[in-house]
């Protein structure tokens, strides 16, 4: 994630020009500084142990709060996966990893986990060239556009409960909006509506979680479009391109680190997604829209298994984990964060 | 000095321990008085008290009835908390995790009343309030967990066929007393374009019921309450009952999209289809008029009327038997004993009365059945206090992890996408969970 | 750049009908427009219809889920918007949002900056522990978590104990996007200030936190609405009714068997708007905060 603006910072053309605006008493000395030769010194300022006095202020108060309120939880949860618990009395029954391989064997968690990974895929697919369409279209200068920006958002600013009975309404079979007006216009509407049908309702779930995220997608698009420096359009301009060429050729191949920031987002979103897929068919009809979170929900929390519940998220826990260390190794190749990136990038800058 | 003080103190304390032991004793009361039994409370005592009634006027009755309990037992103080059904649910369950639940709270009983009192929460009720106990008579089954009895149940009602009288009359259609019949009677209302029936299946639950109901049939009474205590669902009968579950399902009588309806939040759940009468009936339980009185504003439906489900031709079971349940109070482990007076003063004469005014539910002391306004809840009383026993919905009886199993799978079955022997099966798997 | 420039310019002159800077984006012809309309219909629509929805009666919608309100009503809005508890419930809300976000910027843009401009050996395996935050499902969390903060912590039913979780809960993303923002403020900067003779922490106070302002609105807003929507975690942590947040007041609408839907969608519509103002206030300064995030 990180790593990908490190990778735009290395791009000579696209970083150097368009740096974030600075007061203009640094910037001055910045440009002297330039002038002058710099003695090579101790990289940062302070000695070790004060440099570690400092970093101890500022990561402390971020890090005690997330060790006690996310880290411990998550460690106790994993100790729970270890028992058959019902949630009541004291923490007895030790089965070792017998919850892991219950879950791990069980074809509606199975089913679940290939949902999920349908999810990703075609989350990507559907709201990558979407939003990138939208982008470029809230990019020109037509009238509205900071009211058009506030409308494709809405939905993602929307509670997910409230969207979720919103569009149970909307997809209910024969009476809600969606079918009258389908059939309004001659399209025929599945017997057991949208929600119902088990071939379906996957497609259904898909399209309501592209509604409510693809806000998110336009917007960071649109700020990654910001980035790229008016002089390079100039220059194309002048060169004769057209519209689409330019895109193609330009805008596009700048927007690399922007558009992998949100895959990366837009992957762990589509692993964890809960609330929108259990508002709407708690994980059904019969199991058709499972996912692992609500896998975790209808045979874990629901049915009073803690055990089975917290072994199914450690579950959740590492497939995302894979996802994420895999995304950063394939993807995000040049890993500009390492210890001592700065010599090579400032050699890249100058 | 102080060894004198400390002395005293002592025998202070000794003497007030005994006074209060004394009193103790003499305020259980018999719970057939029609007041608020008086208790010799000495100390300041307050129970925390969790019910769901949370709109009027059953909240503003429960807060009368808890003043009216203060007021006679000065000392004690009730605080009550009113939540939205759901919401309880939740909060009961994280109460009993972080050891913080509520003095009184509603139980279904069941399972789920097992799993508490295996936890050690639930206080047994068998001695301390006996009389009540004895008073409401064999409705305890269900929230009795090895022969000791741990809630008072203050509302039962039973499931049976809620219908359009209108429809019904107007394709010459009675209510059927065997499965042929109803058969016969949901071909005649396809053929006249009527959705005989409606189903909340997206909630699992009211889809279930149908199930409870054919293996109710189908089973002798002795076999399915050791079935459902033991989770041993081996006998041919509950296979038979999957496979009269088929042929129902196979004969279509829902409405169009019914595997999405939800059972009641809403104009297209599936009581909305009734009250609109976009279909002919729908098997629920007590609550059906309250929920469609409330989808239309506070007007009660029109032409409504109440059959039970139907007998089956060779079945073990007793044709007059009923599936239903309902909620009872109990009392935690560490509540003090005032807790248990005020759950005797709930079951009394005078509240139950005053809740069977109210709609609140079917009560269950019988000094209170006449005060049940609406005629059509009258029929399901009687029906109620005649059935031969009262079995408890299977997945309250069987507890949230085998009962759940069983739901979903019965669901699967008419979404078409298992065959009706999973039902047994993957009941008995879960069970291996326990 | 590409071949198919040069070819172009080869082929054919240049093309000099558009001039002015900027304007390969000018405008508005109808198909864009047409295309602007379209998305804004498809976005907004399940919304109005939510908003619609609260101006009819129960019985109206029944028998007429997709119609018109017949007749209109207002007393659905109107209950809402004079229920005393509403506005309770909204306090409450916004006074939780305030402080989760307070406390999810300051400790978020004070761990970013070590994260960003130090180099110190543990400095990557501490970014990771912050972001594994991300990938755990925060559902099974909450039964440890409720029983450390009513037990333990004794902070239930308080808007300390629903802020900090919730905090703790938003600190990954926050990490993930202020860092690279942070990253990008030239190491010049720091250069300039060792020569003036400031200290790392004053280098943080007098220009990476007025630098970082619109990286620090974007989180701001996110954990904000993150916060106004949150459901499960205030509903097991508040008891007292006194003390319940907007999304729980739902529950006053319905009962075990029978919901007010009519009167659900008033009161759903009304609880968006502080959010939705909250973003059209902040909007412009996010997309510039996101752009230096994305972009390095």
């Amino acid at each position: 994630m990180t790593d990908v603006a490190d990778e735009a910072n290395a791009h000579p053309g696209a970083g150097a020009s368009t740096a974030t605006s600075l007061p203009t008493g640094a910037a001055g000395s910045a440009i002297t500084l330039r002038a002058a030769p710099v003695k090579s010194r101790r990289r940062g300022m302070g000695s070790g142990p004060r440099k570690s006095l400092e970093i101890v202020f500022f990561v402390t108060p971020a890090l005690m709060v997330f060790l006690v309120f996310v880290v411990w939880p998550v460690i106790k949860a994993i100790q729970y996966s270890l028992f058959s618990w019902k949630g009541y009395g004291p923490l007895v029954d030790f089965v070792g990893l017998q919850n892991y391989l219950y879950v791990l064997k069980n074809e509606v968690f199975q089913d679940a986990l290939v949902h999920n990974l349908i999810i990703v895929v075609l989350s990507i697919a559907i709201q990558l060239p979407l939003g990138l369409a939208i982008a470029l279209l809230l990019n020109r200068k037509i009238r509205g556009q900071g009211l058009l920006r506030t409308i494709v958002f809405v939905p993602y600013v929307l509670s997910e409960v409230i969207a979720g009975v919103i569009w149970r309404q909307l997809l209910t079979a024969n009476y809600g909006l969606i079918d009258t007006v389908f059939s309004a216009l001659g399209i025929p509407t599945p017997a057991q509506g949208y929600l119902g049908d088990t071939s379906l309702a996957l497609g259904a779930v898909m399209v309501v979680l592209t509604w409510k995220y693809l806000g998110l997608a336009v917007v960071l698009f649109l700020a990654g479009l910001q980035g790229v420096p008016e002089d390079l359009y100039e220059a194309a301009q002048i060169d004769g391109a057209t519209y689409w060429q330019v895109q193609r050729r330009i805008t596009i191949p700048l927007l690399g680190p922007t558009v992998r920031t949100w895959v990366f987002l837009s992957m762990i979103g589509s692993i964890q997604v809960f609330d929108m897929v259990w508002i709407l068919t708690k994980g059904g009809p019969a199991e058709a829209t499972n996912t692992m979170a609500t896998f975790l929900y209808s045979w874990g929390v629901e049915r009073n298994l803690i055990g089975i519940a917290s072994a199914a998220s450690v579950v959740l826990f590492v497939v995302a984990l894979i996802f994420a260390l895999t995304f950063k190794r394939l993807v995000l190749r040049r890993d500009a964060i390492d210890y001592e990136p700065r010599k090579t990038r400032k050699a890249a800058t100058r | 000095m102080a060894r004198f003080r400390a002395g005293s103190a002592v025998a202070l304390g000794v003497s007030v321990a005994m006074l209060l032991a004394a009193c103790g004793g003499s305020s259980d009361q018999p719970g057939d008085s029609t007041a608020a039994p008086t208790g010799d409370a000495t100390e300041p005592v307050t129970i925390t008290w969790w019910h769901n009634s949370n709109t009027d006027p059953g909240m503003g009755y429960y807060a009368q009835v808890a003043a009216d309990f203060e007021a006679a037992n000065p000392g004690v103080k009730i605080e009550v908390e009113a939540m939205q059904h759901e919401d309880m649910v939740t909060q009961l369950e994280s109460a009993f995790q972080s050891g913080n639940a509520p003095d009184i709270y509603m139980e279904r009983g069941g399972g789920e009343l097992r799993t508490h009192v295996e936890a050690g929460l639930t206080m047994d009720l068998s001695d301390v309030a006996a009389d009540t106990i004895a008073k409401l008579g064999g409705s305890v089954k269900g929230w009795q967990v090895d022969g000791k009895t741990y809630g008072l149940p203050f509302s039962i009602g039973v499931v049976g066929f809620w219908y359009n009288t209108q429809i019904w009359s107007d394709n010459g259609l009675e209510p059927p007393a065997t499965w042929d019949d109803f058969y016969a009677a949901i071909d005649t209302l396809k053929a006249a374009g009527v959705a005989p029936l409606s189903v909340g299946a997206a909630d699992a639950w009211p889809l279930a019921h149908y199930y409870y109901y054919f293996a109710l049939r189908e089973c002798d009474e002795g076999v399915l309450t050791d079935a459902l205590a033991n989770f041993d669902f081996t006998d041919q009968c509950f296979l038979k009952a999957a496979d009269d579950l088929k042929t129902f399902v196979d004969s279509e009588p829902f409405n169009e999209g019914f595997l999405a309806t939800v059972a009641q939040a809403g104009p297209t759940s599936a009581s909305g289809l009734l009250l609109n009468g976009q279909v002919s009936a729908e098997m629920q339980g007590h609550w059906e008029p309250g929920v469609m009185q409330g989808l239309n504003d506070g007007k009660p439906m029109e032409n409504l009327g109440w059959f039970p489900f139907p007998a089956i031709e060779g079945g073990a079971g007793d044709p007059a038997a009923a599936i239903g349940g309902g909620d009872g109070w109990a009392v935690s482990a560490d509540a003090p004993p005032a807790a248990v007076d005020f759950i005797q003063y709930l079951l009394s004469d005078e509240v139950q009365t005053g809740f069977a005014e109210l709609n609140m539910g079917l009560p269950t002391n019988p000094a209170a059945n006449s005060a049940v306004a609406d005629p059509t809840l009258g029929t399901l009383l009687e029906f109620r206090d005649a059935a031969p026993y009262v079995q408890l919905y299977f997945d309250t009886a069987l507890g949230t992890n085998v009962g759940n199993a069983m739901n979903a799978a019965i669901v699967n079955v008419f979404a078409g996408q298992a065959a009706p022997e999973t039902i047994v099966s993957d009941s008995q798997k879960a069970a291996e969970l326990e | 750049m590409s071949t198919a420039v040069q070819d172009t310019r080869a082929v054919y002159p240049p093309v000099t009908r558009r001039t002015r800077r900027g304007s390969i984006f000018r405008g508005g012809n109808a198909l864009v427009y047409g295309i602007a309309l379209v998305v804004v219909a498809v976005t907004i629509s399940p919304v109005l219809y939510g908003v619609i929805s609260g101006f009819r009666t129960n019985t109206d919608l029944s028998r007429n889920p997709s119609g018109w309100p017949e007749p209109w009503i207002l007393s659905n809005y109107s209950g809402v918007l004079t229920n005393s508890r509403f506005w309770g419930y909204a306090f409450n809300s916004t006074m939780i949002a305030l402080i989760t976000t307070a406390i999810v910027v300051v400790a978020g843009v004070m761990a970013a900056y070590p994260l960003a401009r130090y180099e110190f050996r543990l400095r990557e395996p501490l970014y990771m522990v912050f972001v594994m935050g991300l990938l755990f499902p925060a559902a099974v969390a909450v039964i440890p978590l409720f029983i450390m903060i009513t037990n333990d912590l004794s902070i239930g039913d308080t808007w300390w104990g629903v802020a900090l979780p919730q905090a703790a809960f938003a600190l990954p993303v926050t990490i993930v996007i202020l860092r690279p923002f942070l990253m990008a403020l030239p190491k010049e900067l720091e250069e300039a200030a060792m020569l003036d003779g400031a200290s790392r922490v004053g280098f943080f106070w007098r220009i990476v936190l007025p630098l970082s302002g619109p990286g620090m609105v974007t989180v701001g807003v996110l954990a904000f609405v993150g916060s106004w929507n949150a459901y499960l975690l205030p509903l097991l942590l508040l008891r007292n009714d006194s003390m319940k947040t907007l999304p729980l007041g739902v529950a006053d609408f319905s009962t075990r068997y029978a919901s007010d839907i009519a009167g659900i969608f008033a009161y759903t519509s009304l609880a968006m708007i502080p959010a939705l103002l909250f973003f059209l206030t902040m909007q412009k300064r996010i997309v510039s905060g996101l752009q230096g995030a994305v972009k390095g």
